[in-house]
């Protein structure tokens, strides 16, 4: 007998799906927990161009616990998919594991959504006039076509639009690599008339820096790690060593081969990390090998999946000397803190 | 789970793997040298593959037509040819073809892989040689190909001289030369004793019937000329109109698969016939008296008709998409069924039909996309393997 199709789906990626398709985040965590980075920023809720921040960065800490839990799960005899499984069926009878794991995880700081913070703060230097959703910021629903679930997704779709439309939006500055071009190449597949003009953060950054004095606190040894959804995906790839070139004091180096279109993926694609956390692990160790064998004392990248990825790679490599920054935290540098 | 489970704990056994990582790891760094000489050396192969890329999209449409053709002319120029729908009848084709109680040398072929052929033939009692060197030393192993041009990518020398000294008796070293030479010497004697050899071929020209075989090592040569009896197993997806358009395909081929150029490419049209005494046409010259062609279908001419997928079937099987797969860079072809790593899923899906396997691979893929940026055909493997996932999730997927 053949399994029923939505069987067909890892624990760990049904887990995440139905986190969005029922709270509108990755994490399943309530919306506004999202937009608690942006609490001290004033950014006006109506605009005609937003920031769109998505899940990544902003629930990036608890993210980070859970999988560090999943990880340590997935090494053990139990596995990781029992409890993951039984995630999805607990929620049913009303107790969410993952609420569980937060809370016993969670670390007090959102350090985490600094890249968030920089990023706003750049965009303001810049004299870009912009406004964020916060707790109304839809999940762009990207992982749900990625995981199969079309119709789910392109319901999702249609409903972000009308959402966004209902705020007045008409431009959108993405960061996150995967939810700028979902709002930039799939949703625009699957809903009629769609108007919205999205930018990724790297190309306003790229318009308003020409005649900017940028100069790094410090001179170091850079390699960027690219992001699949930024270079393969939507082909910025000479955006980001353009503003790292234009860095005083930074000296961008490459690996080898594998950098731009060539680049390794950390081995946090497409959900990947939840359906095969230690693989994952182990991938993001190759990865940061790579990185680190160029004498880089910093991996920039531009990703939240990225930055855990690498981080985690660092970790076990202990390859404490060298740090990873978002490039939203190395642009917010450059400009003078 | 258990389908998954297991797959998962394969997977993982192999990621742990120090030896296969190794391997691994020396093989893609001499494979991306390897092919970034080639077209240093031969730049117009890129312009080349997208011409190749034109032809296989005209071609993919019409397998059927093409196939019909090839079987007319094969059968004009005193060969067999048959279409096989079915694994299944492809094998019932060879299995009667060849019999019982033979002696039979194989060259490496996936899609005999694929339909589980030297299984078959063994169980009808032949004495079955897999004659491509890494090919032999993962029979001899009793384990499965790992990558479709470099069976043995993933068995470090010492292991195959451990594997030959048992064959042998003698204690050999782990002197790469050496095993050559023994591996040389154990088959030279089964190539002219068997009684039928077995190819693949990597391109047909449909005009001709004429099947191209690329190949440095010369046991494909020995294969389908020393024994009486050549059958070719042939995916139908393989086919092209012209001689000229083969000769393209196999260039582009060959070259992404990092023989810059490789030591034999073999045209074989027919069986093997001489003229010569009396103008008297007589067949089984010095090459083999039958010549047979099965070009299988097994689900290719279904699949080329899904638009979401079709696109598989451009895959030259040059192997360069597994050197760029991070996951492959640690699991080798254990990330895989027949075929590996994320387009390996879509041949799942279609070909074996096997929908928990599809998507154990499916879910395999990050979607990363390195893989489309070294295809020379271009295909789009993670816009493949999403829809892929879409179909079998809901429920598309017949």
């Amino acid at each position: 007998m053949s399994k029923k199709s939505k069987d067909l789906i890892p624990p760990g990626l049904a887990y995440v799906a139905d986190n969005i398709i029922s709270k509108h985040n990755l994490l399943g965590a309530p919306g506004e927990t999202g937009a608690r980075w942006a609490e001290k920023l004033n950014l006006p809720k109506e605009a005609e161009t937003i920031f769109f921040a998505g899940c990544g960065y902003q629930y990036n800490d608890s993210l980070q616990s859970l999988m560090s839990l999943i990880r340590k799960l997935d090494k053990s005899p139990i596995g990781a998919e029992l409890p993951m499984g039984l995630a999805g069926f607990q929620k049913k009878l009303g107790f969410d594991p993952a609420q569980v794991y937060r809370r016993l995880t969670a670390k007090n700081s959102d350090s985490a959504a600094q890249p968030l913070r920089d990023a706003v703060k750049v965009l303001q230097k810049l004299g870009v006039e912009f406004g964020y959703l916060a707790e109304d910021e839809p999940c762009c629903g990207g992982l749900l076509h990625y995981i199969g679930l079309e119709k789910d997704f392109v319901r999702n779709a249609r409903n972000l639009y009308e959402n966004l439309k209902s705020h007045g939006v008409k431009r959108i500055i993405g960061i996150v690599p995967s939810c700028t071009y979902t709002l930039a190449e799939l949703i625009p597949q699957h809903v009629p008339g769609y108007d919205l003009e999205v930018k990724h953060f790297l190309q306003v950054v790229l318009e308003g820096i020409e005649d900017r004095e940028l100069r790094f606190p410090r001179e170091v040894k850079v390699a960027y790690h690219d992001p699949c959804q930024l270079s393969r995906y939507l082909g910025l790839i000479e955006e980001p060593r353009r503003i790292l070139r234009a860095v005083k004091g930074i000296e961008l180096v490459e690996p080898e081969w594998t950098y731009g279109e060539w680049s390794t993926c950390c081995g946090g694609g497409g959900g990947f990390e939840v359906v095969f956390p230690e693989l994952s692990q182990i991938l993001a160790v190759n990865r940061a090998k790579e990185l680190v064998e160029t004498g880089a004392q910093i991996l920039v990248t531009h990703c939240p999946g990225c930055v855990m990825q690498l981080e985690e790679g660092l970790k076990a490599l202990k390859a404490r000397d060298v740090e990873v920054l978002d490039l939203a935290q190395v642009v917010a540098m450059a400009m003078g803190g | 789970m258990g389908g998954f489970g297991e797959y998962k704990k394969e997977i993982m056994n192999a990621a742990h793997n120090e030896r296969i990582r190794l391997a691994l790891s020396r093989a893609i760094k001499r494979y991306r040298a390897n092919v970034d000489k080639a077209l240093k050396e031969f730049p117009q192969t890129v312009e080349l593959a997208e011409e190749v890329r034109e032809i296989k999209e005209k071609a993919i449409g019409r397998m059927d037509q093409l196939a019909e053709q090839a079987c007319q002319v094969i059968e004009a120029n005193h060969g067999k040819a048959y279409i096989a729908r079915t694994a299944e009848d492809a094998l019932n084709i060879i299995g009667g073809l060849v019999g019982s109680g033979k002696l039979v040398v194989k060259a490496k072929s996936m899609t005999s892989e694929e339909i589980g052929l030297r299984e078959h033939l063994e169980e009808g009692g032949n004495e079955v040689y897999e004659t491509d060197l890494g090919e032999f030393i993962v029979q001899k192993l009793g384990s499965k190909p790992m990558h479709i041009l470099a069976p043995a990518v993933h068995v470090p020398k010492e292991d195959v001289a451990k594997l030959l000294s048992e064959i042998t008796g003698q204690e050999l070293p782990a002197d790469i030369e050496v095993l050559v030479a023994t591996a040389r010497k154990l088959l030279r004697e089964k190539f002219f004793n068997a009684d039928i050899g077995i190819s693949g071929s990597n391109v047909v020209a449909a005009e001709t019937g004429s099947l191209f075989l690329i190949e440095n090592e010369g046991n494909i040569r020995l294969t389908t000329s020393a024994p009486p009896v050549h059958i070719a197993l042939v995916g139908m997806e393989k086919l092209v109109p012209t001689l000229h358009e083969a000769w393209k395909v196999a260039e582009v081929t060959w070259r992404y698969a990092n023989y810059t150029i490789p030591q034999y490419i073999s045209v074989v049209s027919g069986p093997s016939s001489t003229g010569d005494i009396e103008k008297v046409i007589t067949y089984g010259a010095h090459g083999p008296r039958e010549f047979h062609v099965i070009f299988l279908d097994g689900g290719r001419t279904e699949l080329a008709r899904n638009p979401g997928l079709s696109q598989v079937l451009y895959c030259l099987r040059c192997g360069g998409c597994l050197y760029e797969c991070p996951v492959f860079g640690v699991t080798a072809g254990h990330f895989g069924d027949k075929y590996f790593a994320g387009i390996g899923a879509i041949w799942a899906a279609m070909i074996t039909g096997d929908r928990e396997k599809a998507a154990a691979l499916a879910y395999t893929c990050l979607t990363c996309g390195r893989c489309k940026i070294r295809c020379p055909m271009k295909i789009d493997v993670p816009e493949m393997v999403v829809e892929l996932r879409k179909l079998l999730v809901e429920g598309g997927l017949s």
